[in-house]
């Protein structure tokens, strides 16, 4: 939104109601505080009299109340508990669609959304600065959310300029206000007699130009300058912004997450509460009969028990860890990922934290930020992967537990042109789960996946010729690493479910033998039944130009194989490190064991490629979930060099 | 380890016995003076797969180190039976019990494959380590990195880093 005019026009108070009537007019629907609740909220404002005339608010580190000023003003409240978050980007919103037909196939069909008409009035300068960022979340891609866009688009924002803020406000210290800057189509600034106002964009100007504007008198200015220099005053500067970004990455192991992990309840509600925060889940609701299921997507918290969960376990399973999560990427990963803040200083998640935790308390103890706003190369927006219905062609138990299915689909798959290291297999009704393709086939895919959960274990019981939502493939895949392995000897660890993985790895290589150096596959598992392609491992074994070396960490006495963890199979090899290109999957201790070995051969961090398991919903580094350290492992991963990684690796609760 | 000289022994020249031992990790560049100490000591002997070369809760008397071949290690668990822990490749030993009191095997040690061994005589070698400080500093280091390799295994083996969590936290 440009600056087109820098005039400022004088809206007496008696004619406010003009301006709301513009707004509403073809149907619009005008959002702006409101009493409700023992609160102001965002509502529907019909006209002047809904807005909370004499209304303001008392606001410390968790509590709000209502507070009766008296008087004509309408906007001297601090911000409210509502953010303008929730009509951009809904807290429930329905995705997709699918029916069972009564074949057996499956029909997938986008849901119905409605883009509404809207203007905000009343938006905060802080409040402007969280659009700003969510834009740059949403829209910065490579895949984005045309729904959000949309709904931006479709949407005038009437900024009103904060003259009573709240003592939780640090708009101040993080650069967003609380004087208006940017990002609003009108802004006002309420005075005893009337507004002052300026138009930010066309379509403000547009509006500006119907209003029975008079000119400001010096009073009115200097009314204004007075308020702002108030409004400043009063929040002063509570934390100290620059350098806040490796400060507080330094600190990933101060003691005081565990002190606020003492008082934090995990409740979520500053992430609920937060105009920026944007992680979502995704819900399947069917009908009784199950044939027909609508997929929904629900705002979600980084403090829910289940974020960092996968089937090896939860990643952030201390309060500490979901605390550090949320306020390092808040304050620094988010610079990493979006180029800005992820904090706008409007003080929300201070004033409904229930036991008061305050985030100014917390950064000033741990460490304080910068302002700065990093920018962003501009991206070529990238559609998201739509999903397709694939039938099971034949399946196979590689073990009790574990199941490999081959995938088709009409027409094929060109492998040519697709990249991506795993696809979200959706059973309608049921769920959706990340799996990494093992094999590419001209006709679709091979996929093995292992019962880690209810999803997992309906959709390995499914029979040949029963149809799934599969979409992609995404991520970052292998090929990187194999372009760079030509005439390098190759070393593949895997160990347990992460042979699936890396078999991308060892048929590319196969594939094309003559490409590659001295090539060694070291693979573990639990116990010889619990072994995966026990036929192609023999027939790896069988060729004689690479060498399969396999162990269980434990055996009975009929297996003749060996016993050990995965490292023991190369922790004394002979082989020069200094030509090796590694691939590793599997648990992450098991990882580390290895790369600490390798590393012992003199394989670099940057030749030692892994692929990391986070829990991943979205696929496209939207919903926040598989976010470790400043990647999200969907978008940036799963594969990654240990010196990506760096000291991120290994650490607990990231 | 007394039924083992009785499968597969033969009579040991001492040098050939010395080249094997420096051909094993376990074995590798050890100074001059032990390598013959140690070469006295030795024996190397053969035995087919199956063959118990040590049997839990035995004294070990000799301390093996594997030329070739693969020996389990592998304790009698109720309702499970013979369990293995661990596998031993070339190069490296078992039966370190020899050199640790009470100098009773803490499991049984089970040729998977025909194997190669060179056995140190288990009373020679204590006798020899408390009074040859020169073979003592250049042979307890070794059994030591044996046992703190064998050691850190064990730890990510208990982890049980494979298992599924479904039980876990949710």
């Amino acid at each position: 939104m440009v600056a087109t005019s820098t005039t400022i026009g004088f809206l007496p108070r008696a004619d406010l109601q003009g301006l709301i009537d513009l707004l509403r007019q073809d149907g619009r629907t005008l959002l702006g505080p409101t009493v409700a609740d023992g609160a102001i909220v965002y509502d529907e404002i019909e006209g002047v009299a809904d807005l909370p005339a004499g209304w303001g608010s008392e606001q410390s580190p968790g509590r709000f109340r209502l507070q009766e000023r008296g008087g004509e003003r309408l906007f001297d409240y601090a911000v409210p508990p509502t953010t303008w978050k929730r009509f951009v980007f809904p807290p429930e919103m329905p995705l997709s669609v699918a029916t069972r037909n009564e074949d057996g196939t499956l029909t997938l069909g986008p849901a119905k959304r409605e883009i509404p008409k809207l203007a905000f009035l009343g938006v905060r300068a802080c409040e402007l600065a969280a659009l700003g960022i969510e834009d740059r979340v949403f829209l910065a891609g490579p895949y984005t959310d045309e729904d959000f866009r949309a709904r931006r688009n479709a949407s005038i924002v009437v900024a009103v300029q904060c003259a009573e803020p709240a003592s939780t406000c640090f708009c101040t210290s993080m650069g967003t206000g609380p004087g208006i800057r940017s990002g609003h189509d009108i802004s006002l600034i309420e005075l005893d007699e009337g507004f002052l106002v300026t138009a930010g964009s066309p379509v403000g100007s547009a509006i500006m130009e119907q209003l029975p504007l008079g000119t400001p008198t010096a009073d009115h200015l200097s009314a204004a300058s007075d308020q702002l220099v108030a409004a400043r005053e009063k929040i002063g500067d509570p934390v100290e912004a620059r350098g806040l970004h490796d400060r507080l990455l330094a600190k990933l192991d101060s003691p005081r997450w565990a002190e606020v992990a003492e008082r934090c309840t995990a409740c979520g509600n500053c992430t609920q509460s937060c105009p920026t925060c944007f992680c979502t889940t995704t819900v399947y609701q069917s009908d009784l009969d199950g044939v027909a299921t609508s997929t929904e997507r629900l705002w979600e918290s980084c403090f829910n028990e289940g974020f960092g969960k996968v089937a090896g376990g939860n990643f952030r399973y201390r309060f500490q860890d979901r605390y550090r999560q949320w306020l390092t990427h808040k304050f620094a990963t988010w610079f990493d990922q979006f180029g800005t803040s992820g904090c706008v200083g409007c003080g929300r998640c201070i004033t409904w934290c229930p036991v008061g935790i305050d985030v100014r308390e917390e950064l000033n103890a741990i460490a304080p930020p910068s302002g700065a706003v990093l920018t962003l190369p501009e991206i070529k927006p990238v559609p998201p992967p739509r999903p397709g219905i694939f039938t099971i062609a034949s399946k196979r138990e590689e073990t009790p537990d574990t199941t490999t299915l081959v995938l088709t689909k009409p027409g094929g798959m060109d492998w040519e042109d697709v990249r991506g290291e795993f696809v979200m297999v959706s059973l309608p009704g049921i769920g959706s789960v990340p799996i990494s393709v093992s094999q590419r086939t001209p006709e679709g895919m091979v996929l093995t996946i292992r019962n880690a959960g209810p999803a997992t274990t309906a959709i390995t019981s499914l029979d040949a010729g029963a149809q799934l939502a599969v979409s992609g493939p995404m991520g970052v895949d292998w090929e990187g690493p194999l372009e760079l392995a030509h005439g390098k000897d190759i070393v593949v660890v895997a160990g347990g479910l992460g042979l699936p993985p890396v078999r991308p790895v060892i048929d590319t290589v196969m594939n094309d033998r003559d490409k590659f150096g001295a090539f060694r596959l070291y693979y573990g598992a639990r116990t010889p039944s619990d072994l995966l392609y026990k036929e192609e491992l023999a027939a790896w074994s069988a060729r004689g130009d690479m060498e399969v070396a396999v162990t269980v960490d434990r055996a009975d006495a009929t297996w003749l194989g060996r016993v050990g963890i995965v490292t023991y199979l190369f922790d004394q090899a002979s082989w020069d490190g200094s030509k090796v290109i590694a691939f590793l999957c599997g648990p992450e201790r098991m990882i580390q064991a290895s790369c600490n070995v390798l590393q012992a051969h003199g394989v670099t961090p940057d030749r030692i490629f892994i692929s990391m398991e986070r829990h991943m919903q979205c696929g496209i580094g939207l919903c926040g979930h598989c976010q470790m350290g400043k990647f999200f492992v969907c978008k940036d991963g799963p594969v990654f060099s240990l010196a990506q990684l760096g000291d991120t690796f290994g650490r607990e609760g990231i | 380890m007394s039924d083992a000289p009785d499968t597969a022994a033969r009579p040991a020249d001492e040098a050939s016995l010395v080249a094997a031992l420096n051909s094993t990790w376990f074995g590798a560049n050890l100074p001059p003076d032990t390598q013959v100490r140690l070469g006295r000591l030795a024996r190397r002997y053969q035995a087919p797969a199956g063959t118990v070369l040590l049997a839990e809760g035995e004294l070990a008397n000799e301390l093996g180190v594997v030329v070739s071949g693969r020996v389990s290690l592998r304790t009698l668990v109720p309702e499970q039976g013979m369990i293995t822990i661990l596998t031993v490749e070339p190069g490296d030993i078992f039966g370190q019990s020899a050199v640790v009191p009470p100098y009773r095997a803490t499991s049984s040690c089970v040729a998977l494959q025909p194997v190669d061994v060179i056995a140190l005589d288990g009373p020679g070698l204590r006798a020899a380590l408390a009074s040859d400080c020169e073979l003592a500093a250049a042979l307890y280091p070794r059994v030591l990195q044996a046992l703190a390799r064998r050691l850190s295994a064990t730890r990510l083996q208990m982890l049980d880093l494979f298992a599924s969590r479904q039980g876990g936290k949710w």
